[in-house]
């Protein structure tokens, strides 16, 4: 089982060049796959049209052999647990504990397990004295943090993660690192791991792709 | 005497409250040195940085005490405005200070508040995209880069009003291997021309380009020279 990318091109508009080109890929299950490039060369663009957030000029995406075409976003959400570049696009919630709820409570989980959840990732992610807090008076690495927590809370079949370590310290980043090797071992989950982070990428990753200039390198 | 002088700051986000987020801290930073803030994530870094470019308390409340002197000015008898002729401040998340349609609009705008004549808004906005490898992004909308691409923008549009003091937080974090060289010698060079650079950063690897490191830790700050 895995996401296949196949043949995607695109661009953002008529005006402007192809931002990938012809680009296919494979993200199996049971393995973070790290896909890296240089600055601007379509790796975040790849990772919305994988999550249906950008519709491809060409090319399918697959996942576990079935195309997402007419998948909605609440479907491809249900499939992959989506942890964007910028924490601070996607965090809506007062409260600290809440954002880590929203996503167990749309999945209509019973309130006596997500506050065992949420207690279990408010702790491993160090976020525990923020429960009440205001997400957005949090500092960026905090948010990145929180996030995470709220992702991985809904224990996804896969994750898409664009630079997650960005705004994390060497200590959390092994936290995560940690983590993400456990939850591909234990419970079988395929990660594609969008960074620039070198030293996280060798320490961690399965497999790595490139890409430069929207190409398959 | 020292271009930026911090005695006994405190600061808490929530008046009446105990929860200090920098505890009496005391330092000094001289012209034209590169000082590096160090410390985990929500250690107050980007707090500290914020107070001497006074986003805090102008424009994000809380509870504060002590002195900041930055360039002879108490920073408290001062407007923003007045400020932001001293030190510039490149923000974390690039996404919070972009604002404009195009890479070069967003460049000239810190300089057109200036008053700077336009003729030289013009060539200090196309001597910065070159120094910073981003020219052909000129015509561009920003917010169609990539991340890496906005952090860019956002160091370039700080760059063109020419500030003493540059404040660069967290600069590295969203930048390939290319980009943070050309950020570490963009930094280098404008040390040699007197500028006084500080960078928030969460990672020791960084450490070669300081000379002073100021380290955070529950509040409380420690100096060690690079």
């Amino acid at each position: 089982m895995s996401i296949k990318v196949e043949k995607i091109s695109f661009k953002y508009d008529e005006e402007n060049n192809y931002v990938l080109r012809n680009f296919s890929a494979e993200f199996h299950e049971g393995k973070i796959t790290a896909l890296v490039g240089p600055n601007g060369s379509g790796k975040t663009t790849l990772s919305r049209i994988i999550m249906g957030i950008l519709k491809p000029n060409l090319g399918e995406i697959i996942i576990d052999e079935k195309n997402t075409k007419k998948f909605s976003l609440a479907e491809m959400g249900r499939q992959i647990g989506y942890v964007m570049q910028n924490p601070a696009r996607q965090i809506f919630s007062t409260k600290v504990k809440e954002e880590i709820e929203y996503g167990l409570l749309n999945k209509g989980m019973a309130q006596a397990k997500i506050d065992e959840r949420v207690a279990k990732y408010l702790a491993y992610f160090d976020l525990e004295k923020h429960e009440e807090d205001f997400p957005f008076t949090l500092s960026h690495g905090e948010k990145q943090r929180l996030v995470l927590a709220a992702v991985l809370a809904i224990e996804p079949k896969y994750l898409m993660l664009d630079e997650p370590t960005a705004a994390l310290d060497y200590k959390r980043k092994e936290v995560l690192g940690n983590y993400l090797i456990k939850i591909c071992q234990e419970k079988n989950c395929g990660i594609v791991l969008i960074s620039h982070d070198r030293e996280f990428v060798e320490k961690y990753a399965d497999d790595v792709l490139k890409i430069r200039g929207g190409k398959n390198v | 005497m020292s271009i930026i002088e911090i005695k006994n700051l405190k600061f808490a986000y929530e008046e009446n409250s105990s929860r200090y987020i920098l505890n009496d801290v005391t330092f000094n930073i001289e012209k034209g040195e590169v000082t590096g803030i160090i410390g985990l994530s929500g250690c107050g870094k980007s707090t500290l940085c914020q107070i001497i470019a006074g986003i805090i308390p102008n424009c994000i409340f809380g509870e504060i005490s002590g002195e900041v002197i930055v360039d002879s000015i108490d920073i408290s008898e001062v407007a923003l405005s007045e400020l932001a002729q001293e030190v510039g401040f490149v923000m974390q998340d690039p996404d919070r200070q972009i604002i404009t349609q195009t890479v070069e609009d967003e460049l000239a705008f810190g300089a057109e508040n200036l008053c700077v004549p336009p003729k030289e808004i013009r060539e200090r906005v196309d001597s910065v995209m070159e120094l910073l490898g981003i020219s052909h992004m000129a015509e561009m909308d920003p917010s169609n880069l990539s991340g890496g691409e906005k952090q860019l923008v956002a160091i370039g549009s700080v760059l063109t009003m020419k500030p003493k003091i540059i404040i660069l937080d967290e600069p590295f974090s969203h930048l390939d291997e290319e980009g943070k060289d050309l950020i570490r010698k963009t930094i280098d060079s404008l040390s040699k021309k007197g500028k006084t650079i500080i960078v928030v950063d969460h990672d020791y690897k960084t450490a070669g380009i300081f000379n002073k490191m100021l380290w955070l830790e529950e509040g409380k700050i420690s100096e060690h020279k690079g």
